[in-house]
């Protein structure tokens, strides 16, 4: 029957996945500037070899950092797209990114004035309040207008006022409160703890089983919002819980990278043509590993390509990223954007 | 013949203003009542306030129960609907929106059960559309999407369906079968219909009662030997008495 056809096509999908997700987490440990042997890892990770601070340090907190963040850009997208029925929204060209990335750098100058340090809980919760905000002013225009293309554009016309805004805060800022904030502002993994790392575990975490925890009405809402209800979806709840946990996502994700481009767009698109299917049960997971596997590729090509000098991680999350985002919007008809 | 709807003084609107007002019918198990009128004369309206999508004044009653009162989870068990909204899920089977039909009935997760994969199929061959179950929706006519859609509103084994225009894309045949379910549906399984329709042949052939409905208020109710005369038919839709003869006679 076709169904052991689908069966084992989501099989060796997930396989692919996880396999990657492994291999590329190992290599995104070993490959840098200072190549490590596996062997060598091995022995520091379990004992005293000669590279046990380097990887405990800076290239696993990194790796971890690409997997859990890539992850959740990811889902973040695809919640969105979800929400919105259009395949072109995502984080970044609605503006949820740089409307986070403004609030976390008022919040970075003016508490460290007051307090000489900002921890990432408080990082995090000026990002959500961000993203939150200019994802209001999304859906606020998104009632008037019932032109997809239109709101996209909207979205990117938010995303270069705050980016303004931001770029105006950063030149008038004093050198001392900016310290972290220029590479900060352009994307990157960098430069992340394991402290860090913990708390994104744990808000990516939250992110996730609130997703997985509704993805039987995210199913139903795909045939559209009459057919949901009729089916006794809470639609209010639904939608509240769709923005709000895309949102928590990408807050997370900008709070500790930065704004990251074109991963939240392109990675569903890529997950769909593997998988053949949007079922949220398939895609919810996929997402996430293929995200995953997505970022820490990019993030291993960012620091390595021109090395000793490192590219912003959207430099090259747009490269790959981008030109899908075009063949979607080609491989559909006119109209239905 | 106990009553499956029980609608009364029912207004509704889209804005401050009614849209529809007074209107007043009911349905028993096993019926089938049409909605016939002109274009924007308020079909939708009623349909869309008796299914509870609208804010409204007045009264529905399910069951004997009124709408208000049947939490959502039971009222999805009792009540299916097939709407004119245009659906088009990216990447879905045509098996995967018949599926959707079963939401009601499955768990957190939304896992199909062995049962519910039975009814699933058995909604696609009453509809006849074995043959392009494994379709993309998107891929498939018009015509083909109806019948799905009506499969879906099947397998969520309704005691109460409400088709708003459910015939409008399919051809001659495909429209004759549409009907011969819905008959059977009532006659087999009990279920209470209410649907709009503009094929007045078959609404006159298939319906317990028929409801005329124009400028949002009911102008003429009754069984289709009351409604379906000349004279009726002319008045409703507005057709001077020489283009009626022209075409009809």
């Amino acid at each position: 029957m076709t169904m052991t056809k689908i069966n084992k096509r989501y099989f060796f999908a997930f396989v692919f996945l996880s396999v990657g997700t492994i291999l590329c987490l190992v290599g995104s440990v070993l490959i840098g500037s200072t190549k490590i042997p596996l062997a060598e890892a091995v022995r520091s990770l379990f004992g005293n070899g000669d590279y046990s601070d380097i990887l405990w340090k800076i290239r696993i907190p990194r790796a971890l950092s690409a997997l859990l963040l890539g992850g959740a850009l990811s889902l973040s997208g695809y919640l969105l797209q979800t929400f919105f029925h259009n395949p072109i929204a995502g984080p970044f060209v609605l503006g949820v990114s740089s409307g986070a990335k403004l609030t976390v750098a008022l919040a970075m100058i003016f508490m460290y004035r007051l307090v000489r340090s900002l921890n990432s809980a408080a990082m995090v919760l000026a990002a959500f309040v961000g993203a939150m905000l200019s994802l209001g002013f999304v859906l606020l225009v998104s009632r008037k207008m019932k032109r997809m293309s239109m709101l996209v554009v909207c979205g990117i016309m938010i995303g270069y006022i705050c980016s303004a805004i931001t770029d105006f805060v950063v030149t008038f800022a004093q050198d001392a409160d900016i310290v972290n904030l220029h590479d900060w502002s352009k994307g990157t993994f960098s430069g992340r703890t394991m402290n860090d790392v913990l708390v994104i575990l744990i808000i990516v975490l939250v992110g996730v089983v609130g997703t997985v925890l509704i993805s039987k009405p995210m199913g139903a809402y795909m045939l559209g919002e009459g057919y949901a209800e009729s089916v006794g979806v809470n639609l209010r709840f639904l939608k509240v819980a769709l923005v709000t946990l895309s949102g928590l996502l990408s807050a997370c994700v900008t709070a500790f990278a930065g704004p990251v481009s074109f991963v939240g767009i392109a990675v569903p698109h890529i997950v769909r043509l593997m998988f053949g299917t949007s079922r949220p049960a398939v895609m919810i997971p996929a997402c996430f590993l293929a995200g995953s596997v997505f970022c820490m590729v990019c993030d291993v090509i960012a620091r390595t390509a021109l090395s000793p000098t490192e590219l912003s991680i959207s430099t090259v999350t747009a490269v790959f990223g981008a030109p899908v985002v075009i063949a979607v919007i080609l491989r559909r008809k006119k109209g239905e954007l | 013949m106990s009553v499956f709807v029980e609608v009364c003084n029912l207004s509704a609107g889209y804005g401050k203003k009614d849209v529809i007002s007074d209107v007043n019918f009911t349905v028993s198990e096993g019926e089938i009542l049409t909605l016939i009128g002109p274009n924007g004369g308020g079909k939708s309206t009623v349909l869309k306030a008796v299914t509870g999508f609208l804010p409204k004044r007045g009264e529905v009653k399910f069951l004997g129960q009124e709408l208000e009162k049947i939490p959502r989870r039971e009222l999805s068990k009792i009540l299916s609907v097939m709407l004119t909204e245009r659906v088009r899920p990216d990447l879905m089977t045509c098996r995967d929106v018949v599926s959707a039909g079963r939401y009601p009935y499955t768990g957190m997760m939304g896992v199909l059960s062995e049962n519910d994969r039975e009814i699933v199929e058995d909604s696609i061959k009453i509809v006849e559309a074995e043959n392009f179950a494994d379709a993309d929706f998107n891929s498939i006519s018009d015509g083909q999407r109806q019948r799905i859609l009506l499969a879906r509103a099947i397998c969520q084994q309704p005691e109460i369906l409400v088709l708003d225009e459910p015939t409008s894309y399919l051809d001659i045949r495909h429209k004759i079968v549409f009907f011969e379910i819905l008959e059977k549906l009532a006659a087999e399984r009990k279920i209470a219909v209410i649907l709009s329709l503009h094929e007045l042949d078959f609404a006159e052939k298939i319906s317990a009662k028929t409801v005329c409905v124009r400028d949002g208020k009911i102008v003429l109710s009754g069984t289709p030997d009351e409604v379906f005369t000349r004279e009726n038919i002319r008045d409703l839709y507005g057709i001077s008495e020489m283009l009626y003869g022209k075409y009809f006679d």
